[in-house]
């Protein structure tokens, strides 16, 4: 399927490159420069379609890379085309030094756990620094090699685009280098659009849905931003090369609030998640742009603000998407309705469950003497359990009693105060989430979590993934996990698109796709008629098998069904454990149950 | 350092923190308390100077040029708002792309209306001497303007019927509807309300700046910054994000060099996102 | 597989959208605008011209000014006649305050609207956005504006005063009048760099010296600091360099202080973005300036520049600037050029102007230097006064571009293309 798809999309990219290269030679040469412009702040554009659109960073940082290609071109343009009479090298020196700059600077906002806005403003601070620090080097002083960085100025004496020939350099006219650009953009385009399908643009795309079930299903977050904020920023460092080979020119100008703005404008016009977006939203505005300042009016930017205006509030997808949608209304052959949706549970009561790939041992679960502050509020002040492998166990108790504070610290969510964690023989304190889904944990959270646009399938496939890191193994995994699931029909739709109780199934299907050996579920049945907590406490059983089982619930006739061991917490400890039938018998559990005795007399 | 040395660095280092909290507290109203990122701003700051201008030149005595100006650009808020904004709720990257559109079109309906070229008004008061230093006593009105409009922001969100709404729909946006809060009114006043302070930082910047259609580009990139550094608080972290920006930028401009100064804010700003990633004000008990 | 099947229709219309895009296009590039082509050599056609400035964005506080000045030249061209009986027609772009748009332009002057010769650009970014192009295509540019000096370029001529004949004047003068010590602020950018130096340089020829001299951001809206240092500094004399819609605060700001009575100020750059009206008349009174031209010039041709302009655009039109008049002498050397050279071709004209063409200004004669293709102009000392304009206090006639006469010759060497930097 995959490889269908790469075949088709290599397909549409050879003709868009014949199209595009015949029209490049085609025009005339003030328009080939023109269109050049545009193809190239059109691979800007994409480079943050692709950071944001897909990878759902809003960094205004791009116009900050495309600057830094720009400038990288510029130098080592300057310094060395003399000597090696090509610029291709000046053209990979402006993506890697733009990449590596992003990765500084991605590492330094990724690990550091910024949140989504605050990317927007350090980028957009990141920017407006190189402006302020680029429009400074006036001073001869400043320079690499031969090239003055001139200020405000700019860099000037840009080689153009040169590629080595057997008698000296072959300098590229206004039509060859659109030709360049074309291909070159062609080619990043078909490249995204392939990595978007493989399982490095799957995880994204789920980090870009659902940060924190990514994490839980054992995917290092932070590593996949940085990467695609990498990717992004080599893109854009290319574009910013071509762009000084284009103008031959570059100047702080690139590094301006205007020029960060207007590729969120041109992918915001074009339309968010479309690799074509991209390229129309930048002929559209530029083109508008450039037709106005050629009218002579003043009213060139009265006309530009209303029409994007115009565009946000009729078009709120963007050209490219309200377009496509337009036109499959009106050219696609009706299509059949899809069968009508079977709610179907899963046939958990038989015990087949999908087989399990690996072989990893179920562990043992330990908690020892777990303290967990918030501000000033004790949570869990000291709560020890320890939990034998291939079991089930439940954590009750009332509400703030500090079992879901216990549950979060045995997922990961946050670290302790004080006390450790253990998983076999494993001390797990101190991992993250994600490490610890790596090592074997499946967790599945009292909220619904799950990437409602990406499809059922893909859902679970993600899940899959992060054990057998084989796109192959886990598309099997997810298939029979769907099968399981009688979700084999709808694999293709939207998970968001599912119904209710679906979704809860779905949620344990992603649990199961993992190969767990410490399962973690947060009130299971939350929202569930008796039919289905019957059947989640017969697959809880069959999870057991493989698995040790730890379950938070404070539905009583649950756990009562369920008949495994229990620890109830109470302000913070353990109280009581025991089987269900002993703590039904102990007084004081049933008096804080129903609140019959005052707490302080319990505690007493 | 001599004595007058350190007054008149001192009253240079609180104007600097005042001009920050003048510019940048109708954007944390309007991002604050609505999550719309408005990208006008500048260009509210800049309706505000040229409101002045036009009310001085009317005859009008600079304070109560400054006030109407201020109202005016609530009253422009409110339309904006009517017009365009009311569209657009939850969808944060389509607000950023409309105020976009909507501040190209202000800049070019003031260079139309006004001439392409800077204005000015004189600045109001006289100067004084302190020592070898002159100083001018316009920057006790700034200092006093930024106390004045944190005090107005804080009877309005805490002493009007207004304010509780409009606090309770931020913090429960899902409960505001269940005790009958009329989110659409809310909305409106507070857009109206954010822009009216955006138009008082601009009356305020009119007599020491030059007035030119261009001029909220040159505030905006600040503003914001001081926004998001200040994080969740409208009122708390904007002042103390600004306190400690403002302080920053002006003594390093003064010991070392303007350039110095910018850049230090800037960087200053990054560090402090990268330590505090929900702002100064985010892990804060009291959020206003 | 109804994903499948979804993909493959959704594949079917991105093409048809891209298709359909080439086609739109394709369309806009047919009608853009609808100019004649090939008008080049037809014996009364009328001439085609380009100019290319800022009329929207930050820098139309200059480019309005100076995109009036042109067309009341091409029309003023007219008529007296025209260019060897040709009428000129102008054809302008707006470029929106953003470079790429010059390099765009610049290419649709040269190729499409094969134009004779191409005026424009503001700031220096936006002259070596133009250069390049210009060059390439081998279309005569001139640069009309004041600027930092030193560019030496065959196919580029430059009419804007240069730091070395501006200070030239302003200098000595300062430094007669107020005494010896001077304070700098000056733009942190290529302008504001070059003219320091030459601050540095006819201080000390003249016995003075520079305290201190400090460059400011070019989006630096706040001077309370320097403001600050310069009173630190005691000078007898602060020399403004500043540039740009943001610098003028410091203006507003340096009279908020009251520093503008004690001490006084001079500047090379006041007044070219009409900053003398940010101040109130009674805060302006006495800032210097030094600018080849001053509106309250009293020469014939100022005269008849002054009623023609204020017929065209009405008699409110604020104080005409240096930059418009320096736009104006541009077209009108180029036309005496033309004329002399009975010809518009390029090398024709350059000859011509090498040669040595002058013509009477609003600034009074401007001549080229042809080994420099700088021009030999009057720089004027003015003072601002109670109505918010200039009086001329000093006229120091013939200011030759010392710099540029000194490193660039390009009648000896027609190859050079470069940028000296003092």
């Amino acid at each position: 399927m995959t490889q269908r798809r790469t075949r088709s999309e290599l397909g549409v990219g050879a003709l868009l490159l014949i199209l595009g290269v015949a029209l490049s030679t085609a025009v005339p040469d003030y328009r080939a420069q023109e269109w050049a412009l545009w193809v190239i702040y059109g691979l800007l554009a994409l480079s943050f379609t692709f950071v944001w659109g897909h990878a759902g960073i809003f960094s205004f940082g791009q116009a900050a890379f495309f600057g830094i290609g720009g400038y990288a071109y510029g130098i080592t343009g300057i310094d060395l085309s003399g000597r090696t009479n090509e610029t291709l090298t000046a053209l990979v020196a402006a993506a890697c030094v733009a990449a590596i700059v992003a990765a500084a600077l991605g590492y330094f906002i990724f690990y550091g756990n910024v949140g989504d806005v605050y990317v927007a403003i350090i980028t957009l601070a990141v920017t407006l620094v190189l402006l302020t620090v680029m429009s400074s080097t006036a001073d001869p002083k400043y320079h690499v090699g031969a090239a003055a960085l001139g200020g405000y100025n700019g860099l000037v004496g840009v080689p153009p685009l040169m590629l080595p020939g057997a008698d000296g350099p072959v300098l590229l006219g206004s039509n060859a280098l659109l030709a360049g650009c074309v291909i070159l953009a062609v080619a990043v385009a078909v490249l995204l659009s392939i990595l978007r399908r493989r399982p490095f643009g799957r995880i994204v795309a789920g980090v870009r849905e659902n940060e924190l079930r990514t994490s839980l299903l054992g995917y290092d977050v932070r590593r996949y931003k940085l990467a695609s904020f990498v990717i992004g920023g080599a893109v854009a460092g290319l574009a910013g090369g071509l762009y000084a080979a284009w103008g031959l020119f570059i100047n702080p100008a690139v590094f301006g609030l205007q020029q960060a703005a207007l590729v969120a404008i041109w992918v915001l016009v074009g339309g968010r998640d479309s690799i074509l977006g991209a390229f129309v939203g930048v002929a559209f505005v530029q083109g508008l742009s450039s037709t106005l300042g050629g009218s002579g009016g003043s009213a060139t930017p009265i006309v530009l603000g209303a029409v994007l205006i115009a565009v946000v509030l009729v078009l709120p997808r963007g050209m490219v998407p309200s377009a496509t949608a337009l036109l499959r209304r009106f050219l696609a052959p009706p299509r059949s309705s899809p069968e009508p949706a079977t709610a179907a549970a899963p046939d958990a009561l038989r015990p087949e469950m999908p087989t399990r790939a690996n072989t990893m041992a179920p562990q043992s679960i330990e908690a020892v003497d777990l303290h967990k502050t918030f501000g000033g509020v004790q949570a869990l002040r000291g709560a020890s359990l320890s939990l034998p492998a291939q079991s089930v166990h439940c954590l009750i108790g009332p509400n703030g009693a500090g079992k879901s504070t216990c549950f979060n610290l045995l997922a990961g969510r946050y670290g302790p105060t004080k006390g450790r964690v253990r998983m076999g023989t494993t001390d797990i304190t101190r991992l993250r989430p994600d490490q610890r889904a790596r090592l074997g944990m499946g967790i599945k959270l009292q909220v619904p979590s799950f990437y409602a646009t990406l499809t059922a399938y893909e859902n679970v496939w993600l899940a899959g993934y992060v054990r057998h890191r084989d796109a192959r193994a886990a598309g099997e995994r997810a298939h029979a996990v769907l099968a399981w699931l009688g979700l084999t029909a709808r694999a293709g739709e939207d998970a968001g698109s599912l119904s209710h109780g679906e979704h809860q199934w779905l949620e344990i299907g992603m649990v199961v796709a993992g190969e767990p050996v410490v399962v973690l579920l947060d009130e299971p049945t939350a929202g569930m008629g008796r039919e289905e907590t019957l059947r989640t406490v017969d697959l809880i059983r069959a999870l057991a098998v493989d698995a040790t089982v730890v379950v938070v619930e404070h539905d009583m006739e649950f756990v009562r069904v369920l008949d495994a061991p229990v620890t109830m917490f109470h302000e913070g400890r353990v109280f009581a454990s025991g089987s269900i039938s002993e703590l039904r018998a102990d007084e004081q559990v049933l008096d804080i149950y129903l609140g019959r005795t005052s707490t302080a007399d319990v505690a007493g | 350092m001599h004595g007058d040395q350190l007054v008149n660095f001192a009253a240079s280092l609180l104007t600097s923190v005042a001009l920050l909290v003048v510019i940048s507290l109708g954007l944390a109203v309007i991002f604050g308390m609505m999550g719309v990122i408005n990208l006008a701003h500048g260009e509210f700051l800049m309706l505000g100077a040229f409101f002045t201008l036009s009310g001085v030149r009317a005859g009008l005595n600079v304070w109560l040029a400054m006030i109407a100006a201020a109202l005016a650009v609530g009253l422009v808020g409110l339309a904006v708002e009517r017009l365009l904004i009311q569209f657009l709720y939850g969808r944060l990257a389509a607000t950023m792309l409309a105020t976009w559109g909507l501040s190209l079109i202000l800049v070019q309906v003031v260079v139309l209306a006004y001439g392409p070229a800077t204005q000015g008004i004189p600045t109001p008061l006289g100067a004084v001497r302190v020592g070898r230093y002159s100083l001018s006593e316009y920057n006790l009105v700034l200092i006093g303007a930024a106390l004045l409009l944190l005090a107005v922001v804080f009877l309005v969100f805490t002493r009007t019927r207004y304010g509780t709404m409009a606090r309770a729909a931020t913090q429960l946006p899902d409960m505001a509807g269940a005790v009958g809060i009329n989110a659409r009114r809310v909305n409106m006043l507070t857009f109206g309300f954010g822009a009216a302070l955006a138009g008082a930082g601009g009356a305020l910047l009119a007599p020491v700046a030059g007035v030119v259609p261009s001029m909220g580009q040159a505030y905006v990139g600040r503003a914001f910054m001081t926004v998001v550094v200040g994080g969740p608080g409208v009122l708390t972290g904007t002042a103390t994000a600004a306190g400690l920006l403002g302080s920053v930028d002006s003594l390093v401009s003064n010991v070392f060099s303007s350039f110095l100064g910018t850049a230090s804010l800037l960087l200053v700003a990054i560090v402090l996102l990268r330590l505090l990633p929900t702002g100064i004000s985010g892990r804060w008990r009291r959020q206003l | 597989m109804s994903s499948a099947l979804t993909l493959r229709h959704r594949r079917r219309c991105t093409a048809i959208v891209a298709v359909g895009l080439l086609a739109l296009l394709t369309a806009c590039g047919g009608s853009g605008s609808g100019g004649t082509t090939g008008g080049g050599s037809g014996s009364s056609e009328p001439i085609k011209v380009g100019s290319i400035l800022d009329e929207t964005g930050p820098l139309n506080i200059y480019g309005k000014a100076m995109s009036d000045a042109t067309k009341l030249a091409i029309s003023d061209i007219n008529a007296k006649g025209g260019v060897n009986g040709r009428m000129l027609q102008l054809v302008s772009y707006d470029a929106q305050s953003d470079n790429a748009k010059y390099t765009q332009y610049a290419t649709t002057l040269a190729q499409k609207d094969k134009v004779a010769v191409v005026m424009g650009g503001i700031t220096s970014a936006s002259r070596e956005a133009i250069r390049p192009v210009l060059d390439r295509t081998k279309t005569l540019y001139f640069y009309n504006e004041q600027y930092e000096g030193g560019v030496c370029d065959e196919n580029t001529f430059l009419t804007g005063v240069v730091p070395s004949q501006q200070l030239a004047a302003l200098v000595p003068y300062a430094m007669n009048k107020y005494g010896k010590k001077v304070y700098v602020v000056a733009a942190d950018y290529n302008y504001g760099r070059i003219s320091t130096q030459w601050v540095e340089k006819y201080a000390s020829e003249n016995g003075g010296s520079v305290v201190t001299s400090e460059f400011i951001p070019l989006e630096s809206t706040d001077f309370r600091s320097v403001i600050n240092n310069l009173q630190a500094g005691r000078p007898d004399v602060v020399m403004s360099l500043l540039v740009g819609g943001n610098h003028i605060a410091f203006y507003r700001q340096y009279s908020s202080t009251g520093l503008i009575k004690t001490l006084p100020l001079v500047s090379a750059t006041f007044g070219l973005g009409n900053e003398q009206v940010v101040l109130s008349p009674a805060e302006d009174k006495g800032i210097v300036i030094a600018t080849p031209y001053i509106q309250s010039l009293d020469n014939p041709e100022n005269k008849r520049f002054v009623a023609l302009w204020h017929k065209q655009y009405g008699d409110n039109y604020p104080y005409i600037t240096d930059s418009a008049v320096t736009a104006w002498n541009g077209w009108h050397l180029w036309a005496a050029a033309a004329n002399a050279a009975k010809s518009v071709d390029r090398a024709a004209v350059t000859k011509a102007l090498e040669a040595g063409i002058s013509i009477d200004a609003p600034s009074g004669k401007v001549t080229m230097d042809g080994k420099s293709h700088h021009v030999i102009q009057n720089v004027s000392i003015g003072e601002t006064n109670s109505t918010q304009g200039f009086t001329v206090l000093d006229t120091k006639a013939d200011v030759p571009p010392a710099f540029e006469q000194e490193v660039c010759d390009l009648v000896a060497n027609p190859a050079t293309n470069k940028q000296f930097t003092p």
